[in-house]
């Protein structure tokens, strides 16, 4: 008896179009896409870090699987972190815990807010960054 | 999992049982009475007449004292209705009371088919066309209906 995933997708869009969260902003990359699948994100670097005042740039993928599985999310603009791909910008799933440990519960918004804070954990945060602006 | 309350089961069963005339509802899965899929015929006297549009409805929760959550699956040319099936209405809104039921919502969107509300608009320029040529913006939502929701001779 849980929300179906388009009106799950509908709440997480309407949030997001009021400015859900200061930390991160995200949205259907195409309007008129009924099947609401393809999402953009950006993500406000951690303050405090190498990564304070740079604004990443994501892609998320919530296929039909959603939300009863995790969304497929990549990174577009460059980031050194241990889950990230360094080759494709994907998340490694394995080792990012917000989707190793799926919850139907979590968010798009809870995804972003969750890959801010591994930018400052003690294995991401002494890891060099690339040159801000650059894309995978 | 909470159980189903009564109001649910009983609203449901009578929405099929008896239902609105040119609304057929439907529960596609019995696992989830909160989920129902909606067809619902244009209003006569509307471009949208001769179409039959269908709808996703999801009651909450908090259903009834939050409204139904519903949206069209069918593309439609309206002021109130926006790409994703979004309806604008003051029912599904600020207006919900929880004497108000599915059939009352249903009834409340096929009315609004045939009176769009271009004074509180969801989409601005199918508003704009509407109000100031309202023949074209008839003739495009003839076109779309014709396109969309007109069901195809079976072979």
């Amino acid at each position: 008896m849980a929300i179906p995933r388009s009106f799950r997708l509908l709440e997480e869009l309407e949030k997001g179009e009021k400015g859900g969260s200061q930390a991160c902003s995200y949205g259907l990359a195409d309007g008129e896409d009924v099947t609401m699948t393809n999402w953009n994100g950006t993500i406000l670097g951690a303050p405090n870090s190498v990564h304070a005042n740079r604004i990443y740039s994501v892609e998320i993928v919530c296929d039909n699987t959603y939300p009863d599985k995790p969304p497929k999310v990549r990174f577009t603009s460059k980031i050194n972190l241990d889950c990230v791909d360094q080759t494709t910008g994907d998340i490694i799933i394995e080792k990012f815990n917000t989707m190793n440990n799926w919850k139907r519960s979590t968010t798009i918004e809870d995804v972003l807010l969750d890959l801010r804070k591994e930018m400052i954990t003690p294995v991401n945060k002494a890891l060099p960054q690339p040159k801000e602006g650059s894309t995978f | 999992m909470s159980a189903i309350p009564r109001r649910i089961v009983k609203e449901t069963k009578n929405l099929i049982k008896d239902p609105v005339p040119g609304i057929k509802t439907s529960i596609p899965d019995d696992d989830n009475l909160r989920y129902l899929t909606v067809e619902m015929e244009g209003p006569d006297n509307s471009p949208f007449a001769g179409g039959v549009f269908n709808l996703e409805l999801y009651l909450p929760e908090e259903y009834p004292m939050e409204p139904p959550k519903i949206r069209f699956l069918t593309p439609l040319y309206h002021p109130n209705i926006d790409k994703l099936g979004r309806i604008c209405l003051d029912v599904l809104k600020d207006h919900w009371s929880p004497a108000f039921q599915i059939r009352t919502v249903l009834l409340s969107i096929q009315q609004l088919l045939g009176t769009p509300n271009p004074d509180d608009p969801l989409l601005s320029d199918v508003a704009d066309l509407c109000k100031n040529d309202n023949a074209k913006y008839c003739e495009v939502a003839k076109e779309w209906t014709k396109k969309y929701a007109i069901p195809s001779p079976k072979d």
